[in-house]
């Protein structure tokens, strides 16, 4: 028996096919991962199920009986529910309002809200997905990101009585959580899973696939290719149905070892809210950041970029390390590729090349008065072959690419002017598989070069085969520096905890 | 179709705007000396309407750009009457425009007051010291140089046709701006500013300094407004900047409908300026009253930018 099945879906777009053919299908109790390089037609057949945009042929059933779904209201009726990556939410209303928002308000003598009513309904539509932590009437704008996600979940229950939810189709639900997040997602999910509801779960981690989806449909050009039972195949196995080659190792291996030289240290450095932090890298090696979001992670990049205040020493290459902003640092070879690329990596109206040569635009101009674009663009060309970028020319447009390149532009920027440190914060987040394994090689290119690389991951797996050391930073100091060979997931996670916290994991 | 008419609709309009003076004022509106004249009544406006847009790349405003101009007119002619001469008078007024932009900068980028509000706080306050300066008489006749009203009654002979000094100055700074915005990392800067201010802060971009600079030629540019108009009528008084800044920003905007990226660009701020000049000229000769004229402006200005935010949300 299946809940849903789709055939032969194709879509083409000005006569460019985003999908020939494709088949998927969805058991009741199932949560099913859909997966695919950015450009494989993924957001395609979302919206096609979400009734947005319509396919040139497609056959569509829900319990064995044909359907067209040519509206978003058809597909709500048919029990599908939507949770993008930007949630629709409203930031400013408290979490009942959230989650009863597609709801007549409750009211009573027709006039006035019932709030305990309202705070009820609310309360026990978080309660039938098992979260107890959150307070319905608490302003949406105070949870985390995670908790929000939670309660758009949440309100997608509850919706219209006639039409219960079947199916959640997830786009990147973890891209921007925190591991802790993720895990309370994951519970949420394997209790609508128990529930006998079913879960589409976009993503592209593929460690988070693997341990909490049954099956996964890969999309590549288009075409579509059944994984099977996820638990008969390997990490690698999948990699390859996504990249439609062999792959070796998730990780490339360091061309050789650290020097003992030490490029930067960092000596009882405190700001506001972390240290005191001491640690140091040496030149070609990667230290990685572990630790639970919000431990001081950033703030320690900051202090080092010059962007925070900071109170202690610092050394990079021998001299000392006072830089009185960004501006220095970058001036100073100190290059910072910052978690989120689109608010605080890119300016992304502006064309590729002035993204790249913006921090040193000074050197890469005559005498720092006139621009020199042929050498600009030139210079990006290079810089851009050499991450592997793929656009059309350096004078597209940022926000023309997708998330993978443009992670890849940032990467370019931060490469040029020599740098001596790497500063990267969470480099691989919301990046498909080909352009991550791109950006290892980049590190590894670099550290092979003596540049010294400080790693901040959420991604413990990506920590664990990039990282020469791992210091764990808690509260926010570093409390352990661990070294990463032959560590494992679960005892950095322990670590990241704390031992004494070590069962709350 | 439709979308070529939203994306060059300002200069469909503008070019309808042409043939429909042309037609309606045979005798008159195409000659060059009707055009000289146009640039000569537009080149204030074109000299506040360049500053404003350094700052409008950024995304920020100024609107104390009219009360610099007429503080900066009244500063002036005040020294003339107290025996200055031209040049001491006319730098110290440019001073007066680079301090006060170098307030304004002050004020959004290191105390993080919003544009608006600070240079509305500050547009009260020259406007105000304008009246001191003045005592609120308009200062003319004796005090000021023969050679300082000569300046805007003469020009230069390009190829036969007199061109107004003023429209020399006017094109001059248009093209060092254009300069500024466009071949020098100074520009490049402000677009990434504009573009995304965390981004460009993080990849190194001073954008303290650098909005101070920028108000600070914004404050400059309005100053040199001021010093034209004074020129232009011999006089000064503490009122007459303030038409000039509400323009300036139409005209930027107007110009914004122009570029792909609506974004400021200095060419579509000249072209602005160019579609009020012409507006006004045209309907004045047509002897169009002057409130009726106010609310026609107006309303071109409001289909312009709805046309062109139109065509933006069709494009997402």
């Amino acid at each position: 028996m299946t809940l849903l099945v789709l055939q032969h879906v194709s879509k083409a777009y000005g006569g460019v096919p985003a999908l020939r053919g494709v088949t998927l299908t969805v058991s009741p109790g199932e949560i099913h991962a859909l997966m695919g390089e950015n450009g494989a037609g993924k957001s395609t057949l979302i919206k096609i199920l979400a009734g947005v945009v319509a396919p040139d042929s497609a056959t569509i059933r829900m319990d064995g009986a044909p359907v067209v779904i040519d509206s978003p209201r058809v597909a709500h009726r048919l029990g599908l529910r939507f949770i993008h990556q930007e949630l629709n939410v409203v930031p400013t209303l408290s979490v009942a309002e959230n989650i009863l928002l597609s709801q007549p308000v409750p009211r009573r003598l027709g006039l006035f809200v019932d709030w305990a009513k309202l705070n009820r309904l609310a309360g026990e539509a978080l309660k039938t997905l098992g979260i107890t932590h959150i307070d319905p009437r608490a302003p949406l704008a105070a949870l985390s990101l995670g908790d929000q996600m939670l309660v758009k979940i949440s309100s997608a229950l509850v919706s219209e009585p006639g039409a219960p939810a079947r199916l959640y189709v997830m786009d990147e639900p973890t891209a921007a959580l925190t591991r802790e997040e993720s895990e309370r997602l994951f519970r949420v999910l394997n209790e609508i899973r128990r529930a006998g509801n079913s879960v589409l779960y976009v993503s592209h981690r593929l460690d988070e696939v693997m341990t909490l989806c049954d099956r996964a449909t890969v999309l590549r050009d288009g075409v579509a290719i059944d994984s099977g039972k996820l638990a008969d195949i390997t990490h690698n196995d999948l990699v390859s149905m996504m990249i439609g080659r062999k792959v070796q190792d998730a990780y490339p291996a360091p061309a050789r070892p650290a020097e003992s030289r030490e490029l930067f240290a960092a000596i009882d450095l405190s700001g506001p809210g972390v240290g005191p932090i001491t640690l140091a890298v040496k030149a070609g090696e990667v230290l990685g950041i572990a630790g639970l979001s919000g431990m001081g992670q950033t703030a320690l990049l900051r202090m080092i970029l010059g962007d925070t205040r900071a109170k202690g020493d610092m050394r990079l290459d021998g001299q000392p390390w006072r830089p009185r902003g960004p501006a220095d640092a970058w001036q100073g070879g100190v290059a910072y590729v910052p978690a989120e690329r689109r608010s605080e990596g890119l300016v992304l109206s502006r064309p590729i090349y002035e993204n790249i040569t913006l921090p040193h635009l000074s050197r890469q101009s005559r005498s720092g008065l006139l621009l020199l674009r042929g050498l600009e663009r030139a210079l990006s060309q290079k810089l851009g072959d050499g991450v592997r970028l793929k656009a059309n020319t350096v004078n597209q447009r940022a926000v023309e690419l997708s998330g993978g390149n443009q992670q890849k532009v940032v990467f370019a920027k931060a490469l040029n002017g020599t740098p001596k440190l790497l500063l990267l914060n969470e480099p691989t987040r919301g990046v498909d598989v080909g352009a991550k394994f791109d950006i290892y090689q980049i590190i590894r290119t670099m550290t092979a070069k003596g540049l010294g690389v400080i790693l901040v991951s959420s991604d413990l797996p990506e920590l664990i085969g990039m990282a020469d050391r791992i210091a764990i930073m808690r509260s926010g100091e570093v409390k352990d520096v661990v070294a990463a060979q032959g560590l494992g997931e679960e005892a950095l996670l322990n670590l990241c905890y704390g031992r004494d916290a070590a069962k709350v994991a | 179709m439709l979308k070529f008419v939203l994306r060059f609709g300002t200069l469909i309009g503008f070019a309808i705007i042409l043939v429909v003076f042309t037609i309606a004022l045979p005798e008159s509106f195409l000659t060059a000396r009707n055009w000289l004249n146009i640039s000569q009544q537009l080149s204030m406006l074109t000299v506040v309407a360049a500053g404003m847009t350094v700052v409008m790349v950024m995304g920020d405003f100024d609107l104390s750009v009219g009360s610099m101009a007429t503080l900066a007119g009244v500063v002036a002619a005040l020294l003339f009457t107290l025996g200055q001469p031209i040049e001491v008078a006319v730098g110290a007024a440019l001073l007066i425009g680079l301090l006060g932009g170098i307030f304004n900068g002050i004020m959004v980028s290191v105390f993080g007051i919003l544009p608006f509000v600070a240079t509305l706080a500050t547009l009260t306050m020259f406007s105000g010291a304008a009246f001191i300066v003045s005592g609120g008489k308009t200062i003319s006749g004796r005090a000021i140089p023969e050679a300082f009203g000569a300046f805007a009654r003469t020009g230069v002979d390009i190829g036969g046709f007199i061109v107004p000094n003023l429209t020399i100055v006017a094109a001059l700074v248009l093209v060092v701006t254009w300069v500024l915005l466009e071949q020098t990392p100074f520009g490049r800067r402000l677009y990434a500013i504009g573009g995304n201010i965390e981004a460009a802060h993080l990849s190194g971009v001073r954008v303290r300094r650098l909005k101070i600079a920028a108000f600070a030629l914004t404050g400059l540019s309005a100053a040199g407004a001021g010093l034209l108009y004074a020129s232009r009528v011999a006089s000064a008084n503490p009122t007459q900047g303030s038409g000039l800044m509400l323009n300036a920003i139409a005209a930027v905007f107007l110009g914004m409908t122009m570029s792909r990226q609506g974004e400021p660009r200095l060419l579509g701020t000249l072209m602005g300026v160019l579609i009020l000049g012409v507006l006004d000229n045209g309907l004045t000769q047509m002897s169009v009253d002057s409130y009726v004229r106010q609310v026609l402006v107006g309303g071109i200005i409001l289909i312009a930018v709805a046309l062109g935010s139109i065509s933006k949300t069709r494009r997402r």
